[in-house]
């Protein structure tokens, strides 16, 4: 059962792994004579023009970007969410909801016109800002669960104490929020790390584009050209982080959806 | 200041964001689908009066796609949620490695839609893809799984459950996390089959889950765009557009922004009807199902 | 002497108002300097509430807080100089107890040598010294409520609250802390409001005793008081275990008679027939059945036991009340 679970979700990844090991004439036909297994393919993708390391950085940038700013945002939110009362709460609480599911796609044009408009394009920075927009319900959401999970009489106590709002974020809710605050963190940069629809519009500049676009790009051309090899080098350079940030942060991702998918 | 007026200011910024990078574009849209706004016009917008909406209303490629989206989205969800509820029930009994698995199963969930399609695109491929080395090697002859409609419409549907099972999973595990242990050992001490568990106590304390699982996934299997853009390009001969993608052809490719914003409006529309439908429905199934056990 | 020169603590016609229901209703209540007051009452009944408004957590839909004849009403939490021990005693999980009491020295802007010299004092005063580094995961219940009231004691205030300090420990460590916890904090300067549902604690600590009910102060005195003169009915059998019984004795009255007051007769008096008993060890309840329904008795352990005894009782030790309003009314 177990193994026929890992086949189904690793299978097709195993198979990227072993196209990107293969030389290109072994992928057509099995070879008579000589080693199938080569490095070229990495070669050729870490070497291109622009070099794929390129990419990764770019997505990186973005990624840290976006969390940064999401968490920025989404933090004072939340808090400021948990403490509201009455319709407004509710009403806040269900737009955010909708703004969760709301397919991305169908905002890119009207994003497209204002990144042309306010000079935003083939700006990696200036793409975080819709990617945090775009974060920042299920943040809030996730992090407004936590709030609400803290004693509240730690807060009142901190407030006899004479702590502002401020020293009391700082010296004890966010402290206790860490987890919280890491699951939700990576849930942002795993969203932002795989975004195409805003990427494929706003960026043009080929030294510019971020991972998921790049990749594309190398498949881009009819079916039948694909530079399979290199692709598949492409991909599994790719999700080498994402395989590690997985790998470290299971639990905590499955906590953090938990808490929000409970309050949620 | 009073306590609502300073929760409202800690909001402001994050909702400013959202106002104008949500509610902004919709509104933007209802403006241009009144616009003639296309290569015709310069890209300079001039009110038509209506003219996209009525274009819209006779636009059989529009129907088509909205059909081929609507059956897209039914039948990888309820797959999804199937598949989901079967690997959560799985990822939920104390196994051994039970957290490496978790990870590895997620994996498919965590990786960019667009690479994964690429690769489907190879191990789909006519006639070097493993599956094809696989049948030839049995005697068959290679087959273009990507060149027909049925087939490819079927595998559109598999590597969007694929990549999308994991997420609804582990929805549905946090879920089941939430059900007390004692709940299922006092049925079983009643002596209630592992069955009649599933069906009496885990499947009704996890409606919430299901229902959350099933709107967002509905919501998102509606709006499908890059897997579909980078798996087949709507291809062959459109029988997988989806909605999303013309709606992205019009804008892009024909430079039609006033019929682009029109589609993206009605797209959003159809979404907002699938999902109150099945919101009521659920409804209803809920209600029966409550007055089924007070009889 | 006008009311608002008084010294110590006053709570003025307190209010709280949440939607439409009424937490704390017209709530008059003054604690001496040195004093402590127990706000003792079932859940619910508004201690609680009172305790949050005077520490000013929540605003006040009505009334006033003066402390030494100063109008705090308007004032923030942090102004107040309150402490407040709280029920789940509130200890920041991330901070070692000596992080714990530091945290609002530290916010005030005290000088380091200042804040370790307190510090210090106050971990000497409760005996907490060897526990400085530890987390609050890492200390006991009892523990964990000492540092509590380090952290209450440190920051010398002109009010300490308590909300239910002991609720969390078990019996007898309840016991046993109740006369550390008067010598720590009773009969300096401040006034103290101990919020309880336990009577025997609140008899235990409280100089007087204010007992409220769905949000109104039903009487306040000393526990004698409560106990012998009980303003209604509901006073009268929230204090006191076992119970007191109510006899519908005539129509529109009630007799309340307190199960140690009643003495098995021989001969004379009311008949009556044993339905039960529990051995307590040093005494004994009797559940009795009498022609005005059943009866709880207690007598010493000792005590022979006719299976249809007679009971009677002294005048004096009657408690009549209004049968509908539970007012107490004077006797026939």
């Amino acid at each position: 059962m177990r193994l026929l679970v890992l086949l189904w979700s690793l299978g097709p990844l195993l198979w990227q792994l072993r196209t990107s090991l293969l030389r290109p004439e072994a992928l057509v036909a099995p070879l008579r004579e000589g080693n199938p297994w080569t490095l070229a393919n990495y070669q050729l993708v870490l070497c291109g023009d622009p070099p794929f390391w390129q990419y990764l950085t770019n997505s990186t940038l973005v990624g840290l970007a976006t969390t940064l700013l999401t968490l920025l945002l989404a933090v004072p939110c939340a808090y400021g969410l948990q403490k509201l009362r009455g319709p407004m709460r509710w009403g806040v609480g269900l737009a955010l909801a909708a703004a969760a599911m709301f397919p991305t796609v169908l905002l890119f044009l009207a994003l497209l016109e204002i990144a042309r408009s306010f000079g935003l394009a083939n700006n990696l920075l200036a793409l975080s800002l819709p990617y945090a927009a775009l974060s920042l319900p299920l943040a809030v959401l996730l992090l407004r669960a936590a709030f609400a999970d803290l004693p509240g009489e730690l807060e009142d106590a901190a407030r006899l104490e004479g702590l502002g709002l401020g020293q009391r974020l700082r010296f004890v809710l966010l402290p206790l929020l860490g987890p919280a605050l890491a699951s939700t963190a990576i849930l942002v940069f795993l969203a932002s790390w795989n975004e195409y629809a805003i990427a494929l519009t706003w960026i043009s500049r080929s030294d510019l584009l971020t991972l998921p676009i790049a990749i594309a790009r190398i498949g881009g051309g009819s079916v039948f050209t694909i530079p399979y090899g290199a692709f598949a080098a492409a991909t599994v350079l790719g999700s080498l982080p994402l395989l590690l940030l997985v790998l470290v942060a299971q639990r905590s991702i499955v906590s953090g959806l938990t808490r929000g998918a409970v309050k949620g | 200041m009073s306590a609502p007026t300073v929760s409202l200011l800690l909001m402001l910024p994050a909702l400013l964001l959202l106002a104008s990078v949500f509610l902004y574009p919709l509104l933007r849209y209802g403006w241009l689908s009144l616009q003639a706004s296309s290569v015709l016009t310069g890209l300079v917008p001039v009110p038509n009066g209506g003219a996209n909406w009525g274009r819209l209303l006779d636009d059989a490629r529009f129907w088509t796609d909205a059909g081929q989206t609507l059956r897209f989205a039914l039948c990888s969800v309820s797959l999804e949620l199937l598949g989901g509820l079967a690997l959560a029930l799985l990822l939920h009994r104390p196994l051994r490695g039970r957290g490496p698995l978790r990870a590895l199963t997620l994996l498919p969930w965590a990786l960019p839609t667009t690479v994964m399609a690429l690769g489907w695109r190879w191990i789909l491929n006519d006639p070097h893809g493993p599956i094809n080395a696989a049948i030839r090697s049995l005697g068959g002859s290679s087959y273009g799984f990507l060149s027909t409609p049925a087939t490819t419409w079927f595998f559109v549907v598999l590597a969007d459950v694929w990549k999308t099972m994991p997420f609804v999973a582990l929805l549905l595990l946090a879920g089941l996390q939430t059900i007390p242990v004692d709940l299922e050992e006092a049925l079983r001490l009643e002596g209630a089959s592992r069955l009649q568990i599933l069906r009496r106590l885990t499947l009704p304390l996890l409606v919430p889950y299901l229902t959350l699982a099933l709107l967002f996934r509905l919501a998102q299997a509606l709006g499908v765009f890059d897997l579909i853009q980078v798996l087949t390009g709507g291809g062959p001969a459109g029988s997988t557009e989806s909605l999303a993608l013309y709606a992205y052809l019009n804008a892009m490719r024909f430079l039609d922004f006033g019929y682009a914003s029109t589609v993206m409006l009605a797209t959003f529309l159809l979404l907002l009807v699938s999902l109150g439908g099945g919101w009521l429905l659920l409804r209803r199934h809920g209600q029966g199902h409550a007055t089924e056990r007070a009889a | 002497m006008s009311p608002s020169s008084a010294a110590g603590l006053e709570l003025r016609q307190l209010c709280r108002q949440v939607g439409d229901r009424r937490l704390l209703d017209r709530l008059d209540l003054q604690v001496a300097p040195g004093e402590c007051v127990a706000l003792l009452g079932p859940s619910g009944c508004g201690k609680s509430t009172t305790l949050r408004l005077v520490a000013g957590l929540d605003p006040a839909s009505g009334g006033q807080v003066l402390l030494d004849g100063v109008d705090l009403t308007g004032r923030s939490p942090g102004e107040r100089q309150v402490a407040m021990v709280f029920q789940s005693y509130a200890l920041y999980p991330h901070l070692s107890v000596e992080g714990n009491l530091d945290l609002g020295l530290k916010v005030r802007g005290m000088a380091p040598r200042e804040r370790q010299q307190r510090i210090d004092a106050t971990l000497e005063l409760l005996q907490l010294g060897e526990l400085r580094q530890r987390r609050p995961a890492q200390l006991s219940g009892g523990q964990r409520q000492r540092v509590a009231l380090a952290r209450a004691l440190l920051r010398q205030p002109r009010i300490v609250l308590l909300d239910e300090p002991m609720s969390n420990l078990d019996a007898q460590l309840r016991e046993d802390l109740r006369p550390e916890l008067r010598r720590l904090l009773c009969g300096r300067e401040q006034p103290v409001i101990y919020v309880t549902h336990d009577q025997q604690e609140a008899v235990g600590m409280a100089d007087r005793i204010a007992l409220l009910d769905a949000g109104r102060l039903q009487q306040v005195g000393s526990p004698r008081e409560l106990y012998t003169n009980p303003a209604n009915r509901f006073v009268a059998s929230f204090l006191g275990r076992p119970a007191i019984n109510l006899l519908a004795i005539e129509p529109g009255r009630q007799l309340g008679l307190r199960p140690e007051h009643i003495h098995l007769a021989d001969d004379g008096g009311v008949a009556a027939r044993l339905l039960r008993r529990e051995w307590w060890g040093h005494q004994q309840l009797l559940w009795l059945q009498t022609q005005w329904g059943a009866l709880r008795v207690l007598t010493t352990a000792e005590a022979p036991m006719h299976p249809e005894p007679r009971l009677s009782w002294e005048r004096q030790h009657e408690l009549w009340f209004d049968a509908q309003s539970g007012a107490r009314l004077p006797p026939p």
